[in-house]
């Protein structure tokens, strides 16, 4: 398992320096556009996560295997990467939360790590909510990639109509699961977003399974 | 000693065609084996069920003791070199450089050797900070051999490992690959199309037609196991009467036949004395008949006994 992080890490840009260049990025331009009003600018950097746990599995998965992996420990090894940097890159955006809120938005009223509803507590619960947020986006897009590594483009067609199919499920079973969803504070979310990593982590471990190469 | 290799009843089906069927395979350890066969014959994947990339249908396949799937104290001690090998280089993240891919290998094998990998790229004329993206075909045949020589694993299996090559790149390949079994012996598993070229490295041949294992011999008994004679019909025909024979030509008063069987000097004096030419098949050319040696009635006998 660590053999695969570490293969993992022989390139480390996706990483280490993508994620802090795109908040970078996602700061200047909401302290270009001023104001105090949050534009889900942090939605960019859930998106990389999700795009690298994709990347890291269907992309990374053959050759990992060629240097004596096993399916379970690439899988292993690469989950365990990818939630190790979403605690990292949560204590990141926790630390700039804090400095945005002590220094008034920057000394520019702005805000850029603060949502309203998701990541306005203390710290603490910033640094949890984003961790949690961050390694279910990559646990999410390392099963799109094992699915897509396993059966191509129309298997990734067909998994996501099936969610689609469940989520429509759901809707028609519960109807008031918007509300529900809408009524639940900040740590709350992050408990359901824990959930769903665990079945994404469990979904892709179950997929790579029978993973060719 | 338990083998390195053993396959019992091995068979891989697809929804269109059966790749392996029924394969049974001893291979011994510290060997160098030529697995040959044309384009999908089974080769391919074979190698990658025994090197637990691919799964089996059905059968039992063991590597160094254990079955390899899944198996992490099997596949550490195993290398596979493919053609089709994929490197993670793709679109939008080009600069996986060949010094990376070798990096990466260097933590993988415990008895990886760094100062070979990098006296095999000048060998190879393979810059390591070259993106692998951009290599050649050849060049990434190269950075393949470098890795399945410098890891230095018990099971070394090599599937077309020279796609691309030159012929002074694939001499350097022979030679190194030697040197390095004479040092660190290890079993080594070559497929390959370039028999004749590879045919002195064989210690034992392997041959899959269709899905099937037609041809499992040491290489030693393969020399000089079949024979052209050709010369005066009358002559040929006396000479080879009462062996087998897998191929008769004739042309005018002229004819030629593939006779299998080895040849004493008594024989070679008595077809001097019938003024017939004796051409002994290359492996190459044994290798492309053996199917229909495998099929053909009353020459299976033959084949066991090699």
């Amino acid at each position: 398992m660590i053999r695969v992080a570490r293969y993992q890490l022989t390139r480390p840009v996706l990483f280490v320096a993508l994620p802090l260049a795109t908040l970078a990025c996602v700061f200047a331009v909401d302290v270009g556009r001023g104001g105090d009003t949050f534009r889900g600018g942090l939605a960019v950097v859930l998106l990389m996560f999700f795009v690298t746990g994709l990347q890291r599995t269907g992309r990374w998965l053959p050759f990992g295997l060629a240097l004596g992996a096993t399916r379970r420990s690439f899988y292993a090894g690469t989950a365990l990467l990818g939630v190790s940097m979403s605690l990292l890159y949560g204590l990141v955006i926790a630390g700039l939360q804090a400095i945005e809120r002590a220094t008034d938005g920057w000394g520019l009223s702005v805000t850029c790590f603060r949502s309203p509803h998701l990541l306005n507590g203390p710290w603490y619960a910033t640094w949890l909510t984003s961790f949690v947020g961050l390694s279910a986006l990559f646990l999410y897009g390392m099963w799109f990639g094992i699915v897509n590594r396993r059966w191509g483009m129309l298997g990734l067609i067909a998994f996501i109509a099936l969610q689609v199919l469940v989520g429509l499920a759901v809707m028609f079973a519960y109807p008031n699961v918007g509300g529900h969803l809408d009524s639940l504070d900040g740590l709350d979310l992050t408990g359901v977003t824990a959930a769903l990593a665990v079945v994404f982590l469990a979904g892709g471990h179950a997929t790579v399974r029978r993973v060719t190469v | 000693m338990t083998p390195a290799v053993s396959v019992t009843g091995l068979t891989r089906r697809y929804p269109d065609h059966v790749a392996l069927d029924d394969v049974h395979l001893t291979i011994g350890t510290e060997t160098i084996t030529g697995l040959l066969g044309r384009n999908g014959a089974g080769k391919t994947t074979l190698l990658r069920i025994l090197a637990g990339q691919e799964f089996p249908s059905s059968g039992s396949v063991h590597v160094l003791g254990s079955p390899p799937a899944e198996n992490e104290n099997v596949l550490r001690r195993l290398v596979l070199v493919r053609e089709d090998q994929e490197y993670p280089d793709y679109q939008g993240y080009p600069d996986f450089k060949v010094s990376h891919a070798l990096r990466a290998a260097s933590f993988c094998y415990q008895n990886w050797d760094a100062g070979l990998a990098s006296s095999l790229l000048e060998d190879f004329g393979l810059r390591a900070n070259k993106a692998v993206k951009s290599l050649s075909r050849g060049q990434r045949s190269a950075l393949g051999i470098t890795i399945g020589l410098a890891a230095r694993a018990e099971v070394t299996l090599f599937d077309e490992p020279y796609a691309g090559l030159d012929a002074v790149a694939r001499q350097v390949f022979y030679d190194r690959l030697l040197a390095e079994y004479a040092d660190f012996p290890r079993t080594v598993v070559l497929s390959t199309h370039l028999i004749d070229e590879a045919a002195a490295l064989f210690e034992n041949v392997v041959v899959i037609d269709r899905g099937r294992v037609v041809l499992d011999a040491a290489a030693d008994g393969l020399r000089g196991m079949v024979t052209a004679v050709s010369g005066p019909v009358l002559a040929v025909d006396s000479f080879t009467q009462g062996r087998p024979v897998w191929e008769r030509r004739g042309l005018g008063s002229q004819a030629s036949v593939v006779m299998v069987g080895q040849l004493s000097g008594e024989d070679r004096e008595r077809a001097r004395s019938l003024g017939l030419d004796l051409a002994p098949l290359s492996l190459q050319q044994l290798v492309a008949r053996a199917p229909g040696w495998a099929v053909g009635a009353g020459s299976l006998t033959e084949r066991t006994s090699v």
